[in-house]
């Protein structure tokens, strides 16, 4: 009963105008910043995704060949261009490729008759590929066979190019993987056959790659000469389409391999839309905190004589607070619970054309979390501005 | 010990006559009776104040039990509230809104000193138990007095501060008030300190400074 009679005392002047103005402001606010933030999250999982169509943390780089023979050595990257653009804070991680010095030359059995070519071999190191396909990795003298990762350009190339037009069949990515090559590796007056097999394919590579540890290998043992510097760099990007990357490759004379500028100008385009409707969601959130905080201003100002006279008789600032943290603490917990839904609803919304698009959802929790503890900001605030209020009433 | 306001007239009358006001010290004892007399204006509302704590405005120092009171914290203050001090302020501070039982048990909920028997029993003591659920706002100032000090006497206390508690009773009611504070504080062994501009509560005993 003594709660029951505080209460009804100091519920008085209680504005619910003034609350449920707060509450729709905020809640505006915190589904804006939430939804936005939950968008962001499904949308970048396109990104995120690792094989997906518009990966893009990814850029091959490499020198302009112009002229013929641009034997010149000048499509070449040196090691202080390559350290110049690990030093760049958009360049994550930076891997040369690594050609072989040596000549390949490939070859195809079937039923005593085989097909053969030339090749050319590249490799990264491990954690730019995309794909990790099982069997990857060189052991010299212990492997059976030299995985091989294709570029999956190269089999479109054949499937819809060659095959079409001969009048060939048409394989599979399963069928050419139980292909059994045979390479010939020669050079430095040494020539030996090795086993391989394609295990993967990749659509970030435009190469043939092996394993480094087996470059290692083939090179110091079928090459006279000194290990080449790389053509071709591969960088991981801090961010999707960053433009600080674009505008130094372009200032250095740099290609990038692929066209998929325009994805990652999307990309760029996305997150900043994003951050605009966030830092909108924020400002609105901001403003209804100090509109909540005026309002317990004017709330505690006009109840000042109530609140001095419980504390004259003995009540402690905390026992006269709670009454008012409670209805805080409520407002803020509805706003949350409805700037939740709002945020599920939407990504409900955009979750139809997002997995058509064959994205998978996110999990919201992240962004329930994220809200969680912007309520739990504000909510604090508003709980530190009461308390320091009346106790600061204490003494007259 | 003075109140701020009095600084520039401690050379003047009343100030520089007063037994409280610019002595080298005073004090207060348990189990004793105090009616501090003054014509109105003169503190005697600020010096109640001072004792409970509410006001700070002034010079020199009030001592419990030889502590210093000025750097006493909230939390201090509160316990001294429900335990240690009991005041009636002059001008009463009921709620309005609330009935008068109400306004006593918003007190004695915090304290838990009183059964609700006790409390109708005194209400009865002082012949106002007929109004027991009526808003204080519907009540006379004389009413309002008796039930503020039902209020001030639901808590248990080392003294009780009473600001002139008897202005707006009969001579009858004086008596009555009188008694039951009375038995109150001698069951306690608690100290009286009263103020009184003229109408003086008929305590049996007391020792009378003039403020």
């Amino acid at each position: 009963m003594s709660k029951n009679i505080v209460w009804r005392l100091l519920r008085r002047n209680i504005s619910v105008g003034q609350i449920a103005g707060y509450a729709l402001a905020n809640l505006v606010g915190l589904a804006i910043v939430l939804t936005a933030i939950q968008f962001y999250r499904d949308v970048t999982t396109v990104w995120e995704d690792e094989d997906s169509f518009i990966s893009e943390d990814y850029v091959i780089i490499s020198k302009k060949v112009s002229g013929v023979g641009g034997a010149s050595a000048s499509t070449r990257f040196g090691s202080d261009e390559i350290a110049d653009i690990a030093s760049q804070p958009w360049a994550r991680k930076v891997g040369s490729f690594n050609s072989a010095a040596f000549n390949v030359y490939a070859k195809v059995s079937f039923g005593g008759s085989s097909i053969g070519s030339d090749l050319f071999l590249e490799s990264i190191p491990d954690d730019f590929f995309d794909v990790s396909p099982e069997g990857w990795g060189y052991e010299p003298g212990r492997s059976d066979y030299v995985p091989i990762i294709l570029s999956k350009d190269y089999l479109s190339l054949y499937n819809f190019g060659f095959a079409n037009s001969r009048g060939m069949p048409q394989v599979s990515e399963d069928v050419i993987s139980m292909v059994p090559l045979q390479l010939s590796l020669s050079g430095n007056g040494r020539q030996e056959w090795v086993d391989a097999r394609i295990v993967g394919f990749s659509s970030r590579l435009n190469t043939i790659a092996v394993p480094e540890e087996f470059m290692d290998w083939a090179n110091s043992r079928f090459s006279s000469s000194a290990p080449s510097t790389p053509s071709r760099l591969i960088v991981m990007l801090d961010k999707p389409g960053s433009p600080e990357a674009e505008s130094y490759l372009e200032s250095h004379g740099y290609e990038t391999a692929g066209d998929r500028g325009s994805n990652s100008k999307a990309a760029y385009f996305l997150s900043l839309v994003t951050s605009v409707v966030i830092a909108v969601g924020l400002i609105i959130s901001i403003l209804a905190f100090f509109i909540l905080l005026l309002s317990i201003y004017l709330l505690l100002q006009k109840n000042r004589e109530k609140i001095r006279e419980l504390m004259l008789l003995g009540y402690s600032p905390a026992q006269v607070s709670r009454h008012y943290h409670l209805i805080i603490i409520c407002v803020n917990a509805a706003v949350l619970i409805c700037a939740v839904a709002v945020m599920l609803a939407g990504s409900a919304y955009w979750r139809t054309p997002l997995s058509a698009l064959g994205v998978d959802a996110t999990s919201p929790w992240p962004t329930i979390i994220v809200g969680l503890l912007l309520t739990l900001l504000v909510t604090a605030g508003n709980l530190a501005a009461i308390t320091r209020t009346i106790r600061k009433s204490f003494f007259g | 010990m003075l109140p701020h306001v009095f600084r520039d007239s401690r050379h003047e009358s009343p100030v520089k006559d007063s037994e409280i006001w610019l002595r080298e010290s005073v004090s207060f004892r348990r189990g004793r009776c105090y009616i501090i007399e003054a014509e109105s204006g003169t503190g005697k509302s600020s010096l109640c104040s001072y004792i409970y704590g509410n006001r700070r405005d002034y010079e020199g120092t009030i001592l419990f039990d030889g502590a210093d009171i000025a750097p006493f914290g909230i939390a201090r203050w509160c316990e001294l509230r429900r335990r240690a001090l009991a005041w009636l302020p002059q001008e009463m501070r009921l709620f309005p809104e609330l009935t008068v039982i109400e306004n006593i048990e918003i007190k004695n909920r915090l304290t838990g000193f009183r059964s609700r028997a006790d409390i109708m029993g005194m209400l009865e003591r002082l012949e106002i138990a007929n109004k027991a659920d009526i808003p204080a706002a519907k009540l006379s100032v004389g009413q309002q007095q008796r039930v503020a000090i039902i209020r001030a006497l639901c808590q248990p206390f080392d003294f009780l501060l009473i600001d002139e508690p008897v202005s707006h009773l009969d001579s009858r009611n004086n008596e009555t008030v009188a008694s039951l504070i009375d038995s109150e504080a001698r069951r306690l062994g608690a100290g009286i300190i009263a103020t009184s501009v003229g109408n003086k509560i008929r305590l049996r005993d007391y020792e009378l400074m003039k403020l």
